[in-house]
């Protein structure tokens, strides 16, 4: 396996779709804090947010497997 | 409950890289030099130490807190998801269960093809095949642990963690093969996925600006959900799996 190649799958895993779907869930919760600020629900409520948006992500890196079931 | 947590996760997570690198320094110290594999494997530590005390300090000391909390959660949750996704579909049978043990069967397989070293000169190919497996499990270690090592009060579990797993690992490789099949790996890595997560969740909630409800506990409550969301997923892929077993005749 090349370094560059190993890197990768190092970091991203085996899967794009897993750091995509994170990578959206991260820009959709910082967007959901710039939108409520720092006054509203968000302090209390936005940590529920990204976990939500994270098992999002982890069930549609499953996507595959689920669609065959 | 983050120092515990902390602890078990870098106990683990460790304890599990360093049993693959075991696997094949052992694979090529039984099939060609134990000294060669022994130095193969100790040069790739050194490289492991530099960059561990390169890679630590420049984070702790050179990003401030709030964006390290982000950078600490975002790192955690790329292992943990990975992780985790894979554990879900092993529990589920969709893929073939952790082995260290078939790892270094298979080591083996591939070292017995390569032809024997001169008696008297240096084997390169077993020097080169254990540095090499033991820096590419060992790099995860290093990333898994400093970030783990990173946040606040981290450093002291992680690294209890991290030595409880070197000397677990020693242990098992002084007994040799036996008990590396008696390790349920794929629950092991399951449960690491979980930890790793939810650490994740944890610290790039906070680097965004969200406090949790009761500190730390949060922790045990975002891996009990976590828990319960894979095992969700676990079943529902067991089933599919179950249905179309019975769909072939």
């Amino acid at each position: 396996m090349s370094a560059a190649r190993y890197l990768r799958k190092l970091v991203l895993g085996e899967t794009w779709s897993l750091p995509a779907g994170l990578a959206l869930a991260l820009v959709a919760t910082a967007l959901a804090e710039r939108l409520v600020g720092p006054q509203g629900w968000w302090p209390a409520g936005g940590g529920f947010v990204l976990l939500a948006l994270v098992l999002v992500a982890l069930t549609a890196s499953l996507a595959g497997a689920l669609k065959r079931c | 409950m983050a120092f515990t947590l902390t602890l078990v996760g870098a106990a683990l997570a460790v304890g599990l890289e360093l049993l693959e690198a075991l696997a094949i320094v052992l694979a090529v110290g039984l099939t060609r030099r134990f000294r060669d594999a022994v130095l193969g494997a100790a040069a790739a530590a050194l490289v492991l130490t530099l960059l561990a005390l390169a890679l630590g300090p420049l984070l702790i000391a050179r990003v401030p807190l709030e964006p390290l909390r982000l950078v600490i959660g975002v790192g955690l949750l790329l292992f943990g998801l990975e992780w985790l996704r894979k554990g879900v579909l092993r529990l589920a049978g969709r893929r073939s269960p952790s082995s260290s043990f078939r790892e270094f069967v298979d080591e083996r397989e591939a070292l017995e093809e390569l032809p024997a070293p001169a008696p008297g000169t240096a084997d390169w190919a077993a020097r080169a095949i254990a540095f090499k497996g033991v820096l590419l499990e060992g790099i995860e270690v290093i990333l898994i642990v400093t970030v783990l090592a990173a946040r606040p009060g981290g450093l002291a579990p992680a690294m209890i963690g991290s030595a409880l797993a070197l000397l677990a690992v020693l242990a098992v490789g002084y007994r040799l093969r036996a008990p590396l099949q008696r390790i349920p790996e794929t629950h092991l890595k399951y449960v690491v996925g979980i930890v790793l997560s939810a650490f994740g969740v944890f610290f790039a909630a906070e680097g965004l600006g969200a406090s949790w409800p009761f500190d730390d506990l949060a922790l045990a409550y975002i891996a009990l959900i976590v828990l319960a969301v894979s095992q969700a997923q676990v079943a529902v892929l067991t089933r599919g799996e179950r249905r179309q077993a019975k769909a072939v005749p």
